[in-house]
């Protein structure tokens, strides 16, 4: 199992040095040059060729791309143009709010789909079943946004309960301003995943071993959670390990619908203000996190089923 | 006679508007052992889940009782069922590869059977270790901390019988417990069984479909068949003297009790009309002046097992020598059955013919035709003379395309498509012995030995000179096994096709085969003539799987 989870993590970071090399190529082969971005359109090309000398711009694509991965390995991504301060330090600033943000919905999704899906499956075709089956396809079809511009309007605006927006001072506070933007950014998931593990534990409950965990005597919900239920979530978390790059995407939305400071509406301002590094920085944060996600939902897979580790060496 | 442990009356059970069980009633004696004999789709499997009510939900009981130690089981409440359930009646299932939970170890689940004794968790533990212990499974301390899927086979039905019989239950309810393993293996948990049956005075209830298990087993048979009992009686009654129509045929025509070697077996159609006629030699039938339809010498090939990670870090690669120096030939009009266990190296031998697997020595020439070394053209044009046919024979099959469609698909695949005409679809469905009714349906509308004659067909299109036959009667009915074998054998007078056999089961060898070559770990072990293998073969091995296909389970003393 050791050896599984550090070659899962090797593997990870193989994975996150390839993808930052590409994303580096990305940015360089988008049009408009940095130099011109940076320093305005009227700088002479004497200054521009100055400054692509500076960032290293003029030397060949395959030693920019080591330097920059030797660079990235060593914590430099650069400064920030706008507050001219090391992009790693506004990264820091902000990542944590995002991966609250993520980490809430992510809980959500889980902590009430699961539950949610195990139960109806257990009642398959009952009134609850039902109820839950259109519950979930009216969940998945409303647009985050539209969920985070009315959940503001109602409990901010017109109860007043929750704060509408910014990400708070101090735990208590942290927590109130999270409720909302993590509600937007779950609450799709709880159907998505509600039905699938439904899909999956109907599969699972009528398996060989599943009647024979039964016939032993074992308890109704030992062989519902300890048997069944372990084994139908597996892909439920590789969904979930997965889910975490598209939920980064809704995020930013939620970030900048309720203004709040994570990585997404960092990500948003860097761009309209054609801030190079910071928005390099900003997706190989999210490409970081994604990669780490995945890893993290492989090597959970591994625990519960020991099937799937052995299967992929 | 004693009082009954168990008494069935009148029981019934429904699939949607079908009668799956058709109000049967039965007794059993302590101590007993019970076959209950059938086909597919009898109701054996069926009736015996009923009894405790673990019946999947598309079933329904829709009458009778069964009474258990003065109890009826149809009404007692789930609580007090479930308390008898794994304690006092448990079951051994079919397939070992799917009876255990995936995820949990195998000590955890022999705890959990234990999970409403009141002993400390240590002594738990001590007696799931006796209890493998108990069921000759080697190092049984080690196995408890192992997953399923790092046991084999016979390994995990030996953990499922030692959970069904540890709290030493009354009734062991045996749902074809052997079916799906090895003959060798299968003989071996059967003498396992019976061991257990003797020192814990069980009363069993053993489902199979293979009469030889029943005959050498069981105390009293019972013969299913459309969810009917056709005959009841002890099991030396039954099979000296059957009653039923039905029963006779089946015992008639089954190829594992038929002693002398023939090439047409006598089916259900017509057990009771024609005696099985006599071997017929192999003179005029086999071409022993040309060249041989196909040629292996010293035949290896070595698996690779190699990850991303150490290929990158140049770490070592683990081998696996599947088959080593295999040699042997296939004449024209001869069958030549490729025998050995699971993991012999069997299937690799016929990938290796089909340019599936890379040999990694010796030759392999289909009409005097070296094939190693070929390209993708040349392996093309090699396997249109050779067929294949695949084990699962609904398995290979596609369920999206109907039989008359998927049946000249060979000839659309090798550029014919011209030739792909519905009458060429018809002619070989015709020729498998499928009526024109079934060109239309689509495989799941089949029963296994249709499906089985549509794969033969399909074998057929490119008018091949050679058939690969993996397992042809695996997961038949014994009353439609005779069936598939006079198919085949007739083909081969026919069409003058040679013939490699793969399979396990030594009654279909010896009602086809010329010649023998028997696998041992990627070996041959022994060759020649199937009649002087079954005389006298030298391999252990060998004489087990005869002594298997014949049922003759040893005494558990000899253990």
């Amino acid at each position: 199992m050791l050896t599984f989870i550090l070659r899962r993590i090797a593997l990870g970071f193989l994975v996150l040095t390839l993808a930052t090399a590409l994303l580096y190529i990305l940015v360089q082969l988008a049009p408009g040059d940095p130099a011109s971005a940076m320093l305005g359109p009227r700088a002479s090309p004497k200054i521009k060729a100055e400054f692509r000398e500076k960032l290293g711009l003029d030397r060949p694509m395959p030693v920019q791309i080591v330097n920059y991965l030797i660079a990235v390995g060593q914590g430099d991504l650069g400064t920030d143009l706008k507050t001219k301060r090391p992009v790693v330090e506004t990264i820091a600033a902000h990542a944590p709010h995002t991966i609250a943000l993520v980490g809430a919905a992510l809980l959500l999704a889980a902590g009430l789909g699961i539950p949610l899906g195990a139960a109806a499956a257990v009642r398959r075709n009952g009134w609850f079943d039902r109820a839950l089956g259109v519950a979930s396809v009216s969940l998945i079809s409303i647009p985050p946004v539209v969920i985070a511009i009315y959940g503001m309007l109602f409990f901010s605006a017109h109860l007043g309960w929750l704060p509408a927006i910014g990400a708070g001072e101090g735990f208590w506070d942290n927590l109130r301003h999270l409720l909302l933007p993590a509600f937007a950014v779950g609450i799709g998931w709880v159907g998505y995943i509600a039905r699938l593990v439904r899909a999956s534990m109907i599969e699972v409950l009528g398996a060989n071993y599943i009647r024979n965990a039964r016939s032993f005597g074992l308890p109704s919900r030992m062989v519902t959670y300890r048997y069944a239920l372990r084994a139908a979530i597996a892909p439920t978390i590789a969904v979930l390990g997965v889910g975490v790059g598209y939920m980064l995407g809704t995020a930013a939305f939620a970030e900048i619908v309720f203004a709040r400071p994570g990585i997404g509406k960092m990500m948003y301002d860097a761009v309209t203000l054609r801030n190079y590094p910071l928005t390099l920085g900003a997706v190989l944060c999210a490409t970081a996190l994604m990669v780490a996600a995945t890893t993290v939902a492989d090597i959970l897979n591994a625990a519960l089923d020991p099937r799937f580790k052995d299967g992929r060496e | 006679m004693g009082k009954p442990l168990l008494e069935v009356v009148n029981l019934g059970v429904k699939y949607g508007p079908l009668q799956a069980v058709n109000y049967v009633s039965f007794q059993l004696e302590p101590g007993r052992i019970l076959g209950i004999v059938g086909e597919s789709g009898s109701g054996k499997s069926t009736l015996l889940w009923a009894l405790t009510r673990l019946l999947p939900e598309a079933a329904a009981l829709n009458s009778g009782e069964v009474w258990f130690d003065g109890e009826d089981l149809l009404r007692l409440a789930p609580d007090r069922l479930r308390a008898l359930r794994g304690s006092r009646i448990s079951y051994i299932s079919q397939d070992p590869m799917t009876s255990l939970a995936p995820g949990l170890t195998i000590g955890q689940q022999m705890m959990d059977v234990l999970h409403r004794e009141p002993w400390p968790a240590r002594e738990k533990w001590a007696r799931a270790v006796d209890s493998l212990d108990w069921v000759s499974l080697p190092d049984p301390e080690a196995r408890m901390h192992m997953y399923p899927h790092e046991l084999s086979g016979g390994q995990r039905q030996r953990v499922s019988i030692a959970m069904a019989l540890m709290l030493k239950p009354d009734l062991v309810l045996a749902d074809e417990p052997t079916t799906a393993l090895d003959p060798t293996l299968e003989v071996e948990i059967l003498a396992l069984l019976r061991r257990l049956q003797r020192e814990t005075g069980a009363a069993v209830i053993f489902v199979t479909h293979h009469l030889g298990v029943v005959h050498s087993l069981c105390d009293e048979v019972l013969v299913m068949k459309d969810g009917d009992i056709r005959e009841a009686g002890t099991v030396a009654q039954v099979f000296a003297k059957p009653q039923d129509i039905y029963t006779q045929c089946l015992l008639r025509c089954d190829p594992a009790r038929i002693i002398n070697p023939t090439r047409r077996l006598p089916t259900m159609a017509d057990a009771m009309a024609a005696p099985a006629l006599p071997m017929t030699g192999p003179a005029g039938r086999i071409d022993t002046k040309s060249p041989a339809v196909l040629t292996l010498e010293g035949l290896s090939v070595t698996y690779h097992r190699r990850g991303l990670i150490p290929t990158v870090l140049g770490g070592k690669t683990e081998s696996i020598h599947a088959v080593r120096q295999v040699s042997f030939d296939i004449k024209r009009g001869e069958t030549v059955a490729l025998i050995g266990e699971s993991g012999s190296g069997k299937t690799t031998v016929a990938r290796a013919i089909l340019g599936l697997a890379q040999p990694e020595a010796g030759s392999i020439r289909l009409n005097g035709h070296e094939l190693r070394g070929q390209n993708r053209n040349g392996w093309t044009a090699a396997r249109a003379k050779v067929a294949m046919m695949f084990q699962d024979p609904g398995g290979s099959l596609s369920p999206r395309m109907t039989i008359a469609r998927q049946v000249v698909e060979p000839l659309i695949i090798h550029g014919r498509a011209t030739e792909a005409t519905r009458g060429r679809a018809l002619e070989l469905l015709a020729m498998a012995g499928l009526e024109s009714r079934y060109a239309d349906r689509y495989p799941h509308e089949l029963s296994g030995g249709q499906a089985r004659r549509a794969g033969v067909a399909r074998a057929l299109a490119l008018s091949p000179e050679l058939i690969v036959a993996d397992e042809p009667t695996a997961g038949l009915d014994v009353s439609v096994q005779g069936e598939v074998i006079n198919l085949l054998n007739g083909l081969q007078e026919k069409l003058r096709i040679a013939i490699l056999l793969i399979t396990h089961n030594m009654a279909v060898v010896r009602h086809t085969a010329d010649r023998a070559v028997v696998l041992l770990k990627g070996q041959v072990v022994e060759t020649g003539p199937t009649a002087a293998i079954f005389a006298g073969a030298k391999e252990p091995y060998t004489r087990a799987l005869i002594a298997a296909a014949q049922h003759n389970i040893p005494e558990p003393e000899s253990l």
